[in-house]
């Protein structure tokens, strides 16, 4: 294939990827300190989607208005998710809560589907997104630019948060040891909270972007999108948000170029995503950022 | 009470609950027929699950996959090479399955077959690692396989699914096959194979301490609860007739989880129960997705709605109730013999 | 005259950290040893080495003259080593027999389609198992709590069963861990008692781990002491008592130049 079109499939995985990073980056987060795999958190995507598309429609809110509001909201809902489906089995035993986030996830996914109807509706891409730019042959979507630049500033100002603040002290000691967190007087309650509205807003940002890329949502549009930011998550090294973000890039850029390289394959493209977890988790369970698993 | 009459009692039932199932296919309705079929399809699913999940502990995300290669495989397998021709419309069959046919009874034992194989290629992964990496795992396999039912269109005729099987599924299959599963499933259970399976999920160090193998325990688990499973998956695909990939999706997984925990994990007892509460209710809570006549006024019916009330009850049995209905006890004729005394006492 | 059982230049490295440095042993039938030394002396390393659960770095480890170094965990109980643990490890949800009964699982005569299908064979088997299960538990003095949940029991006689539970095994070398923790003076000498028992009845070898130095000299014929996964000592309760590296270890003091 050309050097060009061979150029547009990078830029196009980088910025499948920045998509993962930010969903995944929520996965990883809570599994950190919960050791839950947060089932419900793909669809926060279709939450954010909808609460944005309704504040346009509604209320005709300019994007730089409804967008940051969707976010907002969305960090809101993951709060609750925490409070109803997870907080009250802190104690019990790992599979109750996996099941209660299955159960969550599937709630939810079919209330927007009562509340809403099935019928995909078309997102309102504002023009600013929907400019393409021209460099020699390429033609790229606006879009797909701003999507790793947002974001890298998004990841940074976590970073920031987690690696500079007290309170991103308090979640990396809770990462590490539930309990002597909170032996040290810390408000493990509030830190969850904290972590919840980061991972939510970041998916709901994702979500945003997500939906502009692919205009048309539906009430279980966050559930592939969720399985594969999971295990990008997974790739990087659950637990580990660099990883997170790692993972998220490799396998949008992994997903595009086999599509690109493979046509015939393209049907596959989904399985790809399974296929690459579990050879990770064979090879290399802890991921890329994780610890070999000694014997 | 003594085993012999225990053994009778069983014996008893037996005769009881065919006796029934004889009635209703003299005189029952399609409808009550093909409810009772569903019913006794999901107990199987249920009951295999439970193996896994309930008793082994092992959170198994994927039985999707293995009940929809019990489906394909019993479809292809009994489906004449005239049929096949119509339904591979998009390109031929591959050989050999073009050509060959098989009594619906040989079908069934290759689907529970082929879904035993299936398990035994993927234990090796699967079983290296436990709790959440376990579940994703078993998840990813789960959705490889309705991806590849979807892709492989010269085998599985892709999402156009397989259309016009025999409806051989009758009562006495489907009943005799949960039958069955149900006695040969909890004998195993409550021989020392189980314990030595209850002991891995308690505490799976001190059973390799006490002289159990871990790897080949669960992987016999495995292998016998992916077997009934594609054998129920043979026995769904000619009760429904037609079937395709979007049938075996996540969802069914999600609708065997909620049968074994509302029922009791760890329980057969509380699976068949579950099962049954499941198509029952299942049934039943249609009404909320059909419009309703109510004299003047007619509320509309609300699709989705099925899914929302099964979520609603999974996750207050999970938050209020973790133990479901029976716990990890089954219901017995002591039991019952005790009840029966204690309450003569009173 | 090969020993029973032995443990050559057995070294075990986590990462950088040497946890056992070629440390050796040998235990002959019938014997009763001690192994002590402060926490983190790389006791219990040891103890998961001897039954699988860890692999040595370097090193061979031989029973009944076997080389049972890479052996997993579940063969080499099935070749008679058994333990029990440092913090109580039973299968909580399961009953006083069945915990037992797991025991017996490796040597059970009919396959699992002999079970499923509740052949006569099968029955037999089960027959067996539950009567060698109640024996032991008869033993112990607690055939009267054979269907109590196992959780349900108070702590001294979980610690017991986790023992009879080894045994039911029929090991011909059984590694106990740290048996008398927390429990009082009563209960450790009935425990005394009956470890005695245990040895004179069927002749097994034990090793223990212990931090009750009384215990361990009451006991014990011979102790062997740890300290920084290191072989400092060997000898009878009495040398051990005196000897000055020993006690140096436990107490504090000069850090000996073992590097």
């Amino acid at each position: 294939m050309s050097a060009t079109l061979f150029l547009q499939q990078i830029i196009n995985g980088i910025s499948l990827g920045s998509l993962y990073a930010l969903i995944a980056i929520g996965y990883t987060m809570v599994y950190g300190i919960l050791r839950l795999i947060n089932f419900a958190h793909g669809d926060l995507l279709m939450v954010a989607a909808y609460v944005a598309i309704y504040e346009i429609l509604l209320f005709s809110l300019p994007w730089f208005v409804s967008f940051p509001l969707a976010i907002m909201a969305t960090g809101a809902v993951g709060i609750l998710l925490d409070r109803v489906a997870y907080k009250p089995l802190r104690q019990a035993p790992r599979i109750s809560l996996l099941i209660s986030a299955i159960g969550a996830s599937f709630l939810m996914e079919n209330l927007a589907l009562v509340l809403i109807g099935g019928v995909p509706k078309p997102f309102p891409r504002p023009d600013f997104f929907s400019r393409v730019i021209e460099v020699g042959d390429l033609h790229i979507l606006v879009l797909t630019i701003y999507s790793p630049i947002v974001t890298l500033l998004l990841v940074l100002g976590l970073f920031y948060i987690v690696f500079k603040t007290r309170a991103g002290k308090a979640m990396r000691a809770a990462s590490l040891d539930f309990e002597a967190t909170r032996l040290m007087g810390i408000n493990l309650d509030r830190i969850i909270a904290l972590t919840f509205l980061l991972g939510s807003s970041l998916a709901a940002a994702g979500g945003i972007m997500w939906a502009m890329k692919y205009p048309q949502i539906n009430p279980f549009m966050g559930v592939l999108p969720g399985l594969k930011a999971f295990i990008a998550a997974v790739i990087g090294g659950i637990g580990n948000i660099v990883g997170a973000v790692l993972g998220g890039f490799l396998l949008g850029l992994c997903e595009i170029l086999i599509v690109a390289f493979l046509p015939d394959l393209a049907e596959y493209r989904d399985a790809f995503a399974f296929l690459i977890l579990i050879g990770v988790l064979l090879f290399r369970p802890t991921g890329i950022m994780g610890e070999p698993l000694t014997s | 009470m003594s085993d012999k009459l225990k053994s009778g009692l069983n014996v008893a039932l037996l005769f009881l609950l065919f006796g029934v199932l004889f009635l209703f296919n003299r005189y029952g309705t399609g409808y009550q027929l093909r409810i009772l079929n569903n019913i006794a399809i999901f107990i199987t699913l249920a009951v295999s699950y439970n193996l896994i999940n309930g008793v082994c502990g092992l959170l198994h995300l994927g039985p999707n996959g293995f009940i929809a290669i019990g489906a394909y495989t019993s479809a292809l397998l009994s489906m004449t090479p005239a049929e096949k021709e119509l339904n591979f419309i998009l390109g031929q069959v591959i050989w050999p399955l073009g050509v060959i046919q098989v009594p619906f009874a040989v079908s069934l034992m290759a689907a529970g077959i082929a879904a035993a194989f299936f398990a035994f290629l993927i234990s090796f992964p699967v079983l290296r690692v436990r709790g959440d990496y376990l579940a994703i795992v078993t998840l990813g396999f789960g959705e490889v396989i309705r991806v590849l039912c979807n892709a492989a269109e010269r085998v599985t005729n892709g999402p156009l699914g397989l259309k016009g099987l025999h409806p051989y599924t009758n009562l006495w299959w489907s009943w005799g096959v949960a039958t069955v599963a149900v006695i040969v499933i909890q004998r195993l259970i409550a021989s020392n194979y189980g314990l030595a399976l209850k002991a891995i999920r308690e505490d799976e160090a001190a059973a390799r301490a006490m002289g159990v193998n871990p790897f080949r325990r669960l992987m016999l688990a495995f292998l016998i609860s992916a077997f009934f499973s594609g054998i129920a998956g043979g026995l769904l695909a000619h009760l429904i007739t037609t079937i395709s990939p979007s049938l075996f999706s996540f969802i069914l997984t999600f609708n065997l989880l909620i049968m074994i925990v509302v029922g009791g994990l760890g329980s057969t007892t509380g699976a068949v129960m579950g099962a049954v509460l499941f198509s029952w209710g299942g049934e039943a809570l249609r009404i909320v997705e059909q419009p309703m006549d109510f004299g003047p006024f007619t509320i509309p019916g609300i699709p989705g709605m099925r899914m929302v009330i099964f979520s609603l009850i999974l996750m207050m049995v999970i938050l209020f109730s973790r133990k479901g209905i029976m716990g990890r006890s089954e219901l017995s004729w002591d039991y019952l013999e005790s009840k029966l005394i204690a309450r003569k006492a009173r | 005259m090969k020993p029973f059982f032995q443990m050559s230049h057995v070294t075990k490295r986590f990462g950088g950290l040497e946890a056992v440095s070629d440390f050796s042993i040998a235990l002959e039938r019938s014997e009763l040893v001690g192994l002590i030394g402060p926490n983190g002396a790389g006791k219990t390393t040891t103890f998961n080495m001897m039954t699988g659960m860890l692999r040595p770095t370097e090193g061979d480890i031989t029973w009944k003259g076997e080389n049972i170094t890479r052996l997993p965990a579940h063969l080499i109980t099935a070749r008679g080593i058994a333990r029990t643990f440092q913090n109580v490890k039973l299968f909580n949800d399961m009953s006083v027999i069945e915990n037992i009964m797991v025991s017996c699982h490796y040597s059970i005569n009919s396959s699992f389609l002999a079970a499923m299908l509740g052949l006569p064979g099968h029955r037999k088997e089960e027959q067996r198992i539950r009567e060698h299960s109640l024996k032991c538990l008869e033993e112990a003095g607690l055939a009267r709590l054979a269907f109590e949940r196992a959780q349900n029991l108070p702590y001294g006689l979980q610690r017991k069963l986790e023992i009879v539970r080894a045994i039911a095994t029929e090991p011909g070398l059984l590694l106990l861990d740290e048996p008398a923790a927390g429990m009082n003076p009563t209960e450790k000498i009935e425990l005394s008692a009956f470890i005695r028992r245990i040895r004179e009845k069927s002749g097994i070898t034990i090793l223990l781990i212990e931090h009750d130095m009384n215990f361990v000299m009451n006991i014990c014929e011979r102790i062997r002491v740890m300290n920084y996964g290191r072989s400092i000592a060997e000898g009878t309760p009495g040398e051990i008592r005196t000897n000055p590296e020993v006690i140096s270890a436990y107490l504090g003091g000069a850090p000996h130049a073992q590097d």
